[in-house]
């Protein structure tokens, strides 16, 4: 690296050890392979869904970012329509020989392009709500609490009333009024299991997921801050979420940008999944045919394949869709492509959605709101008969109250 | 906008917006493939046509406008072959239909751009096999690159080359009317492409191991194999670092065992002693590694008599070699006891030698000799890298060998090569030694496979085209190719005015190769 490049390039220079390693194989493009265990077919679903020129998939991305790098190709728009084309899922990670994480030198293309001026617009209110409002819906934030009215017991409230747990509720789940019986669910699923918990409410922040994800790192760094110092004060021990991109976010870029936060983060389903091999509550069999969707950021992105698919086993009949695990398709939404591209991650989802109904099941589960979110956008655009659940969702149906 | 305006409007025409571009970051995108010891080259056009008919247009319209074509397939070559200075670049990768397997006459039909990973899948759904599995690069190589590249792979030993297993392909011919021919059975509209030979001469041949110079390549009809069900992966060492051992081994084995051996690759000593190096996870007790570790996979379709060829190897093996197991150097192999036969195994097998930490570039030397001749070649070779040692880019590592793979019929593959610091300021010192490494293989009776720009040019540049070769190679192209669009380079042809001759070098040191490959 040249002090010119890593001058000119902040974001590239922190990766720019692998900016040469990839070596152009090209295996991130389209790999089938019947003797994978789970079997792979495909890698890339923004290639199969758009013009399928390289720059759609990873090796192409790759090239780009070296062609930066030596700067042999400037910044630009037209990089950016095309660079953001991509829900991050890292499915091309998983394809690559080499023990290389692609999303991260996207994400730092991402970052060079917001520096220089070619953010997209969208992108660009997203990061300016999240910073004026703590959201990226743009809405006041605190509404944020509003999920906990249709609650009808009481519930902790962070940083002032102090449990071990915190559940981090997440800004889609939290806003979205199909989607807060999530939040609900979580609540009640963590009650039935004499959790002691709290929840930051209308005092919490976006975790920054969205801006990371989409280059607008100022941004990020702006909300992590104020949510590991919420975090601190609260005094917890376990911070749980219950949505895939805070998950990922929490865990695994937090203690990367603050040394200081070291709090222990768990997905709830992992963290559940814990607590019922422990305690053994009761659960009922609801007698339903499920298949899972693995969110990428909950899987590729951090390694969640097996405790959805422990409790999913107990509750209802599991069906798996061909694509599973690390080699699952991803939904389509991620890293700013709904919010960019929605017709784009419209057509990825619809995809999913019918790799979904072949198996037969009524309901299509997933851990992720964002997901979620799409999937159901996906199954009304297809109208199917699909049932869009969240994993907690039947969890709260299959366990008892014991309390009452 | 491309300088080509005209042409892309028309290009445009046939495929629709959506499947052209002349933006830069598209361009930068197909900049370079396996091949980074090449400079960046940038195609004005990019293209993805999704049909014969569609390329044929396209090919109409380069001739009409003078520009020229390089076609590519997954790009995952290491040879330079499918880049593009200027001209339009055909991403041949939207043919990816398997159009029929014939699972009772034992042959498929496939678009040249379906990758060798998808038509494997495929085949073993239906125990059935291509019998070489296609290069090493398979999750993303096309079927169109092999046989372009004549390319070798898991399953060469028994099997044979690439273009060894086709029986016929469908081309576009890049002459002006962009004719779409056949060859083999296939050219015969009553016939079922089940063979090669016998309706006229076997023009097939032309388009295999052309590195896209004489049509392009759309449609592919391929031998099956009932695929045998039980493969074993045994490894044994050498007990001495001799070359003369591999090659009486190599001979016992095919003379005795053949078939049974779906592939054979002998690693050379100081690559086993590489790979125990760069273990993360090693046994507590280094292995002392004492020769090259043969490594088989084994196959039959019953277990009794895969124990038999199993017997037969270890017969032969036991007075040179000793059982070995890579897990005994790096505990993240699996135990050949645990071993399972996936597609990751073929397909991944070389990509992690190309791009060490610290990322370098790879000049690849790949070539086959006659297995008598491997002693002597590698004494040649040391010679060579010995006389030639500042000649090589700083801080470069050459070996004669990464493997040594088992073709049938008495020779084998040397997979080999050198690297070199990947930057700007060594891809010239690493080109030109390139080049001068070929010359002095061709020299001492190497035959490659890929050919690409870098070698096909190396073949040129050592003489060995007699001057009535030259000519009848230069007038099968003229045949084909009389605007001289296609491919443009590549055996250092570079228009019909231009004499390949011209190209000759004559300044290696080892001159007296020239003499029959022997000091």
């Amino acid at each position: 690296m040249t002090q010119d490049q890593g001058e000119e390039f902040k974001h590239l220079s922190k990766v720019q050890k692998y900016i040469l390693q990839c070596i152009g194989c090209g295996d991130c493009r389209e790999a089938t392979d019947i003797t994978a265990e789970p079997p792979k077919s495909g890698v890339c679903v923004a290639r199969e869904h758009s013009s399928g020129f390289e720059p759609f998939f990873g090796r192409g991305k790759m090239q780009i970012i070296r062609s930066v790098w030596e700067k042999k190709l400037p910044l630009s728009k037209d990089m950016a329509e095309i660079i953001y084309q991509c829900p991050t899922c890292n499915a091309c990670s998983e394809a690559c020989a080499y023990d290389m994480d692609n999303v991260e030198l996207y994400e730092a293309l991402r970052g060079e392009l917001v520096d220089a001026g070619y953010c997209l617009e969208k992108h660009a209110d997203m990061s300016r709500s999240l910073v004026d409002q703590d959201n990226p819906y743009g809405r006041e934030n605190a509404q944020k609490g509003d999920w906990l009215k249709a609650l009808d017991v009481p519930v902790k409230r962070a940083p002032d009333e102090k449990a071990e747990v915190l559940y981090f509720v997440g800004c889609t789940a939290a806003f979205t009024p199909e989607l807060q019986s999530v939040a609900t669910s979580t609540v009640n699923v963590l009650r039935k299991l004499g959790i002691d918990f709290t929840v930051l409410a209308d005092q919490e922040v976006c975790c920054g997921s969205v801006a990371l994800r989409t280059g607008f790192c100022d941004a990020f760094e702006s909300v992590a801050k104020k949510n590991a110092a919420l975090i601190a004060e609260s005094g917890v021990k376990t911070v749980i979420t219950s949505c895939a991109g805070c998950y990922r976010t929490l865990k695994r870029d937090y203690p990367e940008y603050m040394t200081d936060f070291n709090v222990k983060v768990m997905h709830t389903v992992e963290f559940l999944d814990q607590v019922i091999s422990e305690n053994k509550p009761v659960l009922k069999n609801l007698g339903v045919k499920a298949t899972y969707h693995d969110p990428c950021h909950a899987g590729r992105h951090t390694g969640i394949y097996e405790e959805p698919r422990r409790i999913l086993a107990q509750i209802v009949d599991l069906v798996e869709m061909p694509t599973i695990k690390e080699n699952a398709k991803c939904c389509g939404a991620g890293g700013g492509v709904k919010k960019a591209f929605p017709d784009l991650a419209l057509e990825i989802a619809k995809s999913r959605v019918k790799e979904a109904e072949d198996t037969g099941a009524q309901y299509l589960v997933s851990i992720c709101p964002f997901c979620h979110r799409n999937l159901s956008d996906a199954l009304n655009a297809l109208q199917s008969p699909l049932i869009m659940i969240d994993l907690i969702e039947l969890l709260d149906q299959a366990l008892e109250d014991e309390s009452k | 906008m491309t300088q080509n305006a005209g042409a892309y409007q028309e290009v445009e025409q046939i495929v629709g917006s959506q499947y052209i571009t002349d933006k830069d970051v598209m361009k930068a995108a197909y900049s370079r493939n396996v091949d980074p010891a090449f400079p960046d080259r940038w195609a004005d056009i990019i293209v993805r046509p999704g049909s014969p008919e569609e390329i044929s247009g396209i090919v109409q319209i380069a001739n009409k406008y003078m520009i020229p074509i390089v076609p590519r397939g997954g790009g995952s070559d290491l040879v330079g072959g499918a880049a593009s200075q200027g001209g339009i670049l055909m991403d041949l990768t939207r043919l990816n239909r398997i159009l029929e397997i014939n699972e009772k006459d034992f042959y498929c039909a496939v678009e040249c751009g379906v990758t060798w990973a998808a038509l494997v899948s495929e085949l073993y759904k239906r125990n059935l096999t291509t019998g070489v599995l296609g290069p090493g690069s398979g999750f993303s190589a096309t079927i169109g690159g092999g046989l372009s590249n004549s390319t070798a792979g898991f399953g060469s030993t028994k099997y044979g080359l690439v273009p060894e297993n086709c029986l016929g392909v469908e081309v576009v011919l890049p002459n002006p009317t962009g004719d779409i021919i056949r060859t083999g059975a296939a050219a015969n509209k009553y016939a079922a492409p089940i063979c090669r030979y016998g309706f006229a001469p076997d023009f097939s041949g032309l388009f295999m191991g052309d590195a896209g110079t004489m049509g392009i390549k759309t449609k592919a009809f391929l031998k099956l194999y009932p695929n045998p069900p039980f493969k074993i992966l045994r490894n044994f060492m050498l007990n001495k670092n001799k070359y003369e051992i591999v090659s009486e081994l190599m001979y016992k084995l095919q003379s005795q065992v053949a078939d049974g051996m779906h592939d054979l690759y002998v690693v050379p000593r100081e690559v086993v002693q590489l790979q125990q190096g760069m273990a993360k996870n090693r046994p507590p007790e280094a292995v002392r590694i004492k020769g090259p570790v043969f490594m088989f996979i084994l196959e039959a379709f019953d277990s009794r008599i895969l124990d038999i060829v199993e017997e037969k190897v270890n017969q032969i093996m036991a007075d040179d070699a000793t059982p070995f197991d890579w897990h005994d150097i790096d505990l993240d192999e699996v135990p050949a006891k645990d071993w399972k036969f996936t597609l990751r195994f073929p397909y991944n097998y070389f990509n992690r030698y190309v791009s060490l930490l610290p990322s370098r570039i790879s000049c690849t030397t790949c070539h086959k000799i006659p297995v008598s001749k491997v002693a002597e070649k590698e004494k040649l070779t040391s010679k060579f890298d010995f006389i030639h040692v500042k000649d090589y880019p700083p801080e470069s590592a050459a070996v004669f060998a990464r493997s040594l793979h088992l073709l049938p019929n008495g020779h084998c593959v040397v997979a080999g090569g050198f690297n070199a610091v990947n930057s700007d300021e060594q891809h010239e010192s690493a080109m030109n030694m390139w080049h001068k490494k070929i010359r002095f293989q061709v020299r001492y009776g190497a035959i490659h496979y890929w050919l690409g720009e870098s070698i096909s040019q190396s073949i040129v540049e050592s003489g060995v085209y007699s001057p009535e070769y030259a000519r009848f190679f230069k007038d099968m192209k003229h045949v084909v190719d009389p605007n001289f669009i296609l491919s443009p380079n590549k055996f250092h042809m570079h228009s019909y005015d231009d004499n390949i001759a011209d190209h000759i070098v004559e300044d290696e040191v080892l001159g007296e190769t020239k003499e029959g490959g022997s000091e």
